[in-house]
């Protein structure tokens, strides 16, 4: 029995958050994609992260929190905690690519940590997902490492999405208040760790490629999203995504 | 999702008496037997021809039907639906994927049958060019006009091209869940608050009309392709079809309590066929020849799609790789 | 008769209802110059259902390489059927027979072993059509100094079968498979419940409406 539910529950609700409104984003490629199997096989992640956050907010709900579509559809941008970066709207496919390499990196070395987490349902969960992640990476990488040394044009384009988005992926693992709590308690060996990590994986694939990766420890992250602070760009994606069923909450679709 | 019915409208001559009549009698003699056509086997001039675009039409009738649908992928109500919106019209551009592929076997590349859907070239089935304005709709579509396909595609596995078989096996075996999805998505508006059995009755009654197109023209206004299926390309008449779907469907709608807006819709007990009221043609003619409520967007999406994926496409075409058809 | 009107004509051109479709900012222009046919690489796919099953072939996917091709054949052809194992194979390195039918069997038409070539030797994969309308199915792996040979090894074993309609021989080499670690990608499949016809159940539904009336 965890003695702090709320370090855990945080950290859930951050994870959900990602996964749910990343999912959301890139299922909107769905039938607009560059190439008909590429298409399938982004749909196919979308829908793997939509399932993920579902699986979380259910793992919430057991916590005491509220049923995963009232949790997901009915709050505001406030009270979201999602990272900035999943919330970014799509721009051409560079820029979900990117965002999918950066991201997905770190996702995977979060559930690897995760599978040894103290509480049981969440290690569980990070232990059934590995072959769905390993999947999300192996595309990740080698599309970087396709299109990071083809043509001048698409090198072009990934590296200017590259440095627009490295200061939000890093906002990423913004530390929690409760960082220090959540490592005691063994829930998750924290933020610091994980972002180490993460920046040691991302140069492995960038360095096979003609693309630059900046000084991350001179870069800025973008915080806030942990803490309900987001850009223009989530409230209208939560009220696209709630549209119908706010209609009535009550209903059953 | 296909309904076939318009893809036979134009054969002229049949250009057989160009054809070597001993190796026609085989074919035409392996096809009677029932055993498949596989791609390097001989054919007819006129067989490959009508069967590429029967097979690149039902492609292109995939790609456009994930646009109606989709436009509700971002804004489904609750985790269920909107993973399981996701996956249908996923496999909506896989069976794309696969029909292509079906298409290729017999000569003609997957690049140039898009090009000819975006210029206009190739049709696809007429049912989307109209627009799916509420949640209701795409539920109509994802349990009816999938069950019309679902129609249509039993009967064309059956036909004689192999690989046509192949891609339908599969495609069949995904639509499943498709019509189930479907089906319990408008069973759950028709059980639920007031609101949301009148967002369905609209929906149907806006998709009837369209809905009696999808089989294509009645029989007695269509070009009779006797050859076609004496070749085990067309399966069944437009009207054996469309009959097939009322039957099986009809009753199903009338169950849950929604009311079909055709006064003169009713099954003749005599004859077991149904009766209706004549579907206008002219208007049928009008939207498949580009005058619909959306044929102007379904096409500038699948162009804007193809333009702005070009930079991709020719980021993994570096180093050049060689095209070949594929092989089944 | 009166015929039935369709209430569809109310919406402007591009401005659409899709709100993923406004976010394209779709060109207007109705012309578009030919663009000019790009075409990748062609591969065939196979996959393994289950672990003691043999391979079959599924379907073509088009990439430009054999890593791209793996990814794409993942999610086309083993997103809905679990899978153990996978490969794709660039479909010029498919070597094929010629096509038969009814009692006549491919292997009348293979030349019988001669002297087995002296040489180097490579394994190959054999593969036989035995429906016309079904897929190939992985039969075995051979040793031989090339394809010709590799066939005529096996004629015998094979000749007085059940007729064979088509052979694929593809050399080992060039076949790009799942690797062991990689068979995990395929094990949360069965829980996705949300794409199966099974889990969607609405006899309780329509009986509860029927109640309801």
């Amino acid at each position: 029995m965890m003695t702090n539910t709320e370090a855990l529950k945080e950290l859930i609700y951050k994870m959900a958050d990602d996964q749910l409104i990343l999912g959301h984003r890139n299922s909107e490629w769905t039938g607009f994609g560059p190439l008909l199997e590429e298409d399938i096989a982004f749909s196919s992640m979308a829908q793997d992260k939509v399932g993920q956050s579902y699986a979380l907010y259910q793992i919430l709900n057991d916590l005491g929190e509220g049923d995963p579509d009232t949790v997901a559809f009915m709050r505001n941008a406030d009270q979201f905690h999602n990272s900035q970066l999943v919330e970014l709207p799509n721009g051409e496919y560079d820029f979900s690519l990117v965002r999918h390499f950066l991201f997905d990196t770190a996702e995977a070395i979060r559930f690897q940590m995760l599978t040894n987490c103290s509480h049981e349902p969440l290690a569980q969960l990070a232990n059934k997902i590995k072959g769905e992640l390993r999947y999300h990476t192996m595309h990740a990488d080698i599309w970087i490492k396709q299109l990071g040394r083809a043509t001048e044009e698409s090198v072009s384009k990934l590296q200017d999405s590259l440095d627009r988005l490295i200061p939000y992926a890093i906002g990423v693992f913004e530390p929690s208040p409760m960082e220090d709590q959540i490592i005691e308690d063994k829930i998750f060996e924290g933020e610091g760790k994980l972002r180490q990590q993460w920046e040691e994986a991302i140069l492995v694939v960038i360095s096979k490629t003609s693309l630059n990766l900046p000084d991350l420890s001179l870069v800025k992250p973008v915080y806030g999203g942990r803490v309900g602070q987001h850009t223009e760009h989530l409230q209208p994606l939560l009220d696209e995504m709630s549209e119908v069923f706010k209609i009535d909450p009550t209903a059953d679709w | 999702m296909y309904g076939g019915g318009n893809t036979f409208e134009h054969i002229k001559s049949n250009g057989l008496e160009n054809e070597d009549p001993e190796k026609l009698a085989q074919f035409e003699a392996r096809i009677e037997r029932g055993e498949k056509i596989e791609p390097n086997d001989w054919m007819p001039q006129l067989y490959r021809k009508q069967l590429i675009r029967m097979i690149e039409q039902h492609a292109h009738s995939e790609i456009i039907g994930a646009l109606p649908e989709g436009t509700w992928i971002t804004r489904a109500p609750g985790f269920k639906r909107k993973l399981a919106l996701m996956a249908k019209v996923q496999d909506e551009v896989g069976h794309a994927q696969l029909l292509y592929s079906a298409a290729e076997t017999l000569g003609k590349s997957r690049e140039q049958m898009i090009d000819d859907l975006i210029n206009g070239k190739s049709k696809y089935s007429n049912i989307f060019n109209y627009p799916a304005f509420t949640w209701a709709d795409s539920c109509f579509i994802s349990w009816l006009v999938d069950a019309g396909a679902i129609v249509n595609q039993l009967a064309n596995a059956r036909g004689s091209y192999g690989p046509y078989c192949r891609a339908l096996d599969r495609i069949c075996a995904e639509e499943s869940f498709h019509l189930k999805y479907g089906h319990h998505c408008v069973i759950h508006m028709a059980a639920g608050t007031e609101k949301q059995r009148e967002m369905m009755q609209a929906a149907i009654n806006r998709w009837w009309p369209p809905m009696m197109h999808f089989f294509g023209p009645s029989d007695k206004i269509s070009v009779h392709s006797e050859i076609l299926m004496r070749w085990k390309v067309k399966m069944g008449s437009n009207d054996d079809m469309r009959n097939q779907f009322l039957d099986m469907y009809v009753p199903k709608i009338w169950e849950i309590g929604f009311t079909i807006p055709d006064e003169n819709l009713r099954k003749n007990e005599v004859t077991g066929r149904w009766e209706y009221t004549e579907p206008d043609w002219e208007e049928f003619k009008r939207v498949i020849n580009g005058d619909g409520p959306c044929n102007k967007e379904r096409l500038a999406v699948r162009r804007t799609a193809e333009e702005r994926g070009r930079w991709v496409r020719e980021a993994l075409l570096a180093p050049k790789t060689e095209y070949v058809a594929p092989l089944a | 008769m009166a015929s039935l009107r369709c209430h569809f004509y109310l919406i402007t051109y591009m401005e659409s209802l899709d709100p993923r479709v406004n976010r394209l900012n779709l060109s207007t222009t109705e012309l578009t110059s030919k663009a000019p046919l790009d075409q990748l690489g062609t591969y065939e796919v196979f996959s393994q259902l289950k672990e003691d099953k043999p391979y079959f072939h599924v379907g073509p996917v088009h990439a430009p390489n054999c890593e791209m091709a793996f990814l794409f054949a993942k999610e086309q052809f083993s997103r809905r059927q679990t899978c153990t194992g996978l490969f794709v194979v660039e479909t010029r390195n498919i070597k094929v027979s010629v096509f038969t039918e009814g009692e006549d069997t491919v292997y009348n038409y293979i030349s019988n072993p001669g002297e087995l070539a002296n040489g180097n030797t490579e394994s190959f994969e054999l593969f036989h059509l035995k429906k016309r309308g079904k897929q190939h199915e992985y039969i075995g792996t051979i040793e031989a100094s090339s394809a010709e040979v590799a066939l005529s090894m096996v004629k015998s074993e094979f000749i007085n079968d059940k007729p064979v309609y088509n052979i694929w021989i593809i050399k080992t080499s060039d076949i790009e498979s799942s690797q062991d670690e990689d068979k995990i990608i395929w094990d949360t499949l069965p829980d996705k419940k949300f794409r199966d016809a099974i889990a969607y159940k609405a006899a309780d539904k329509i009986k509860e409406f029927k109640e309801r009336q």
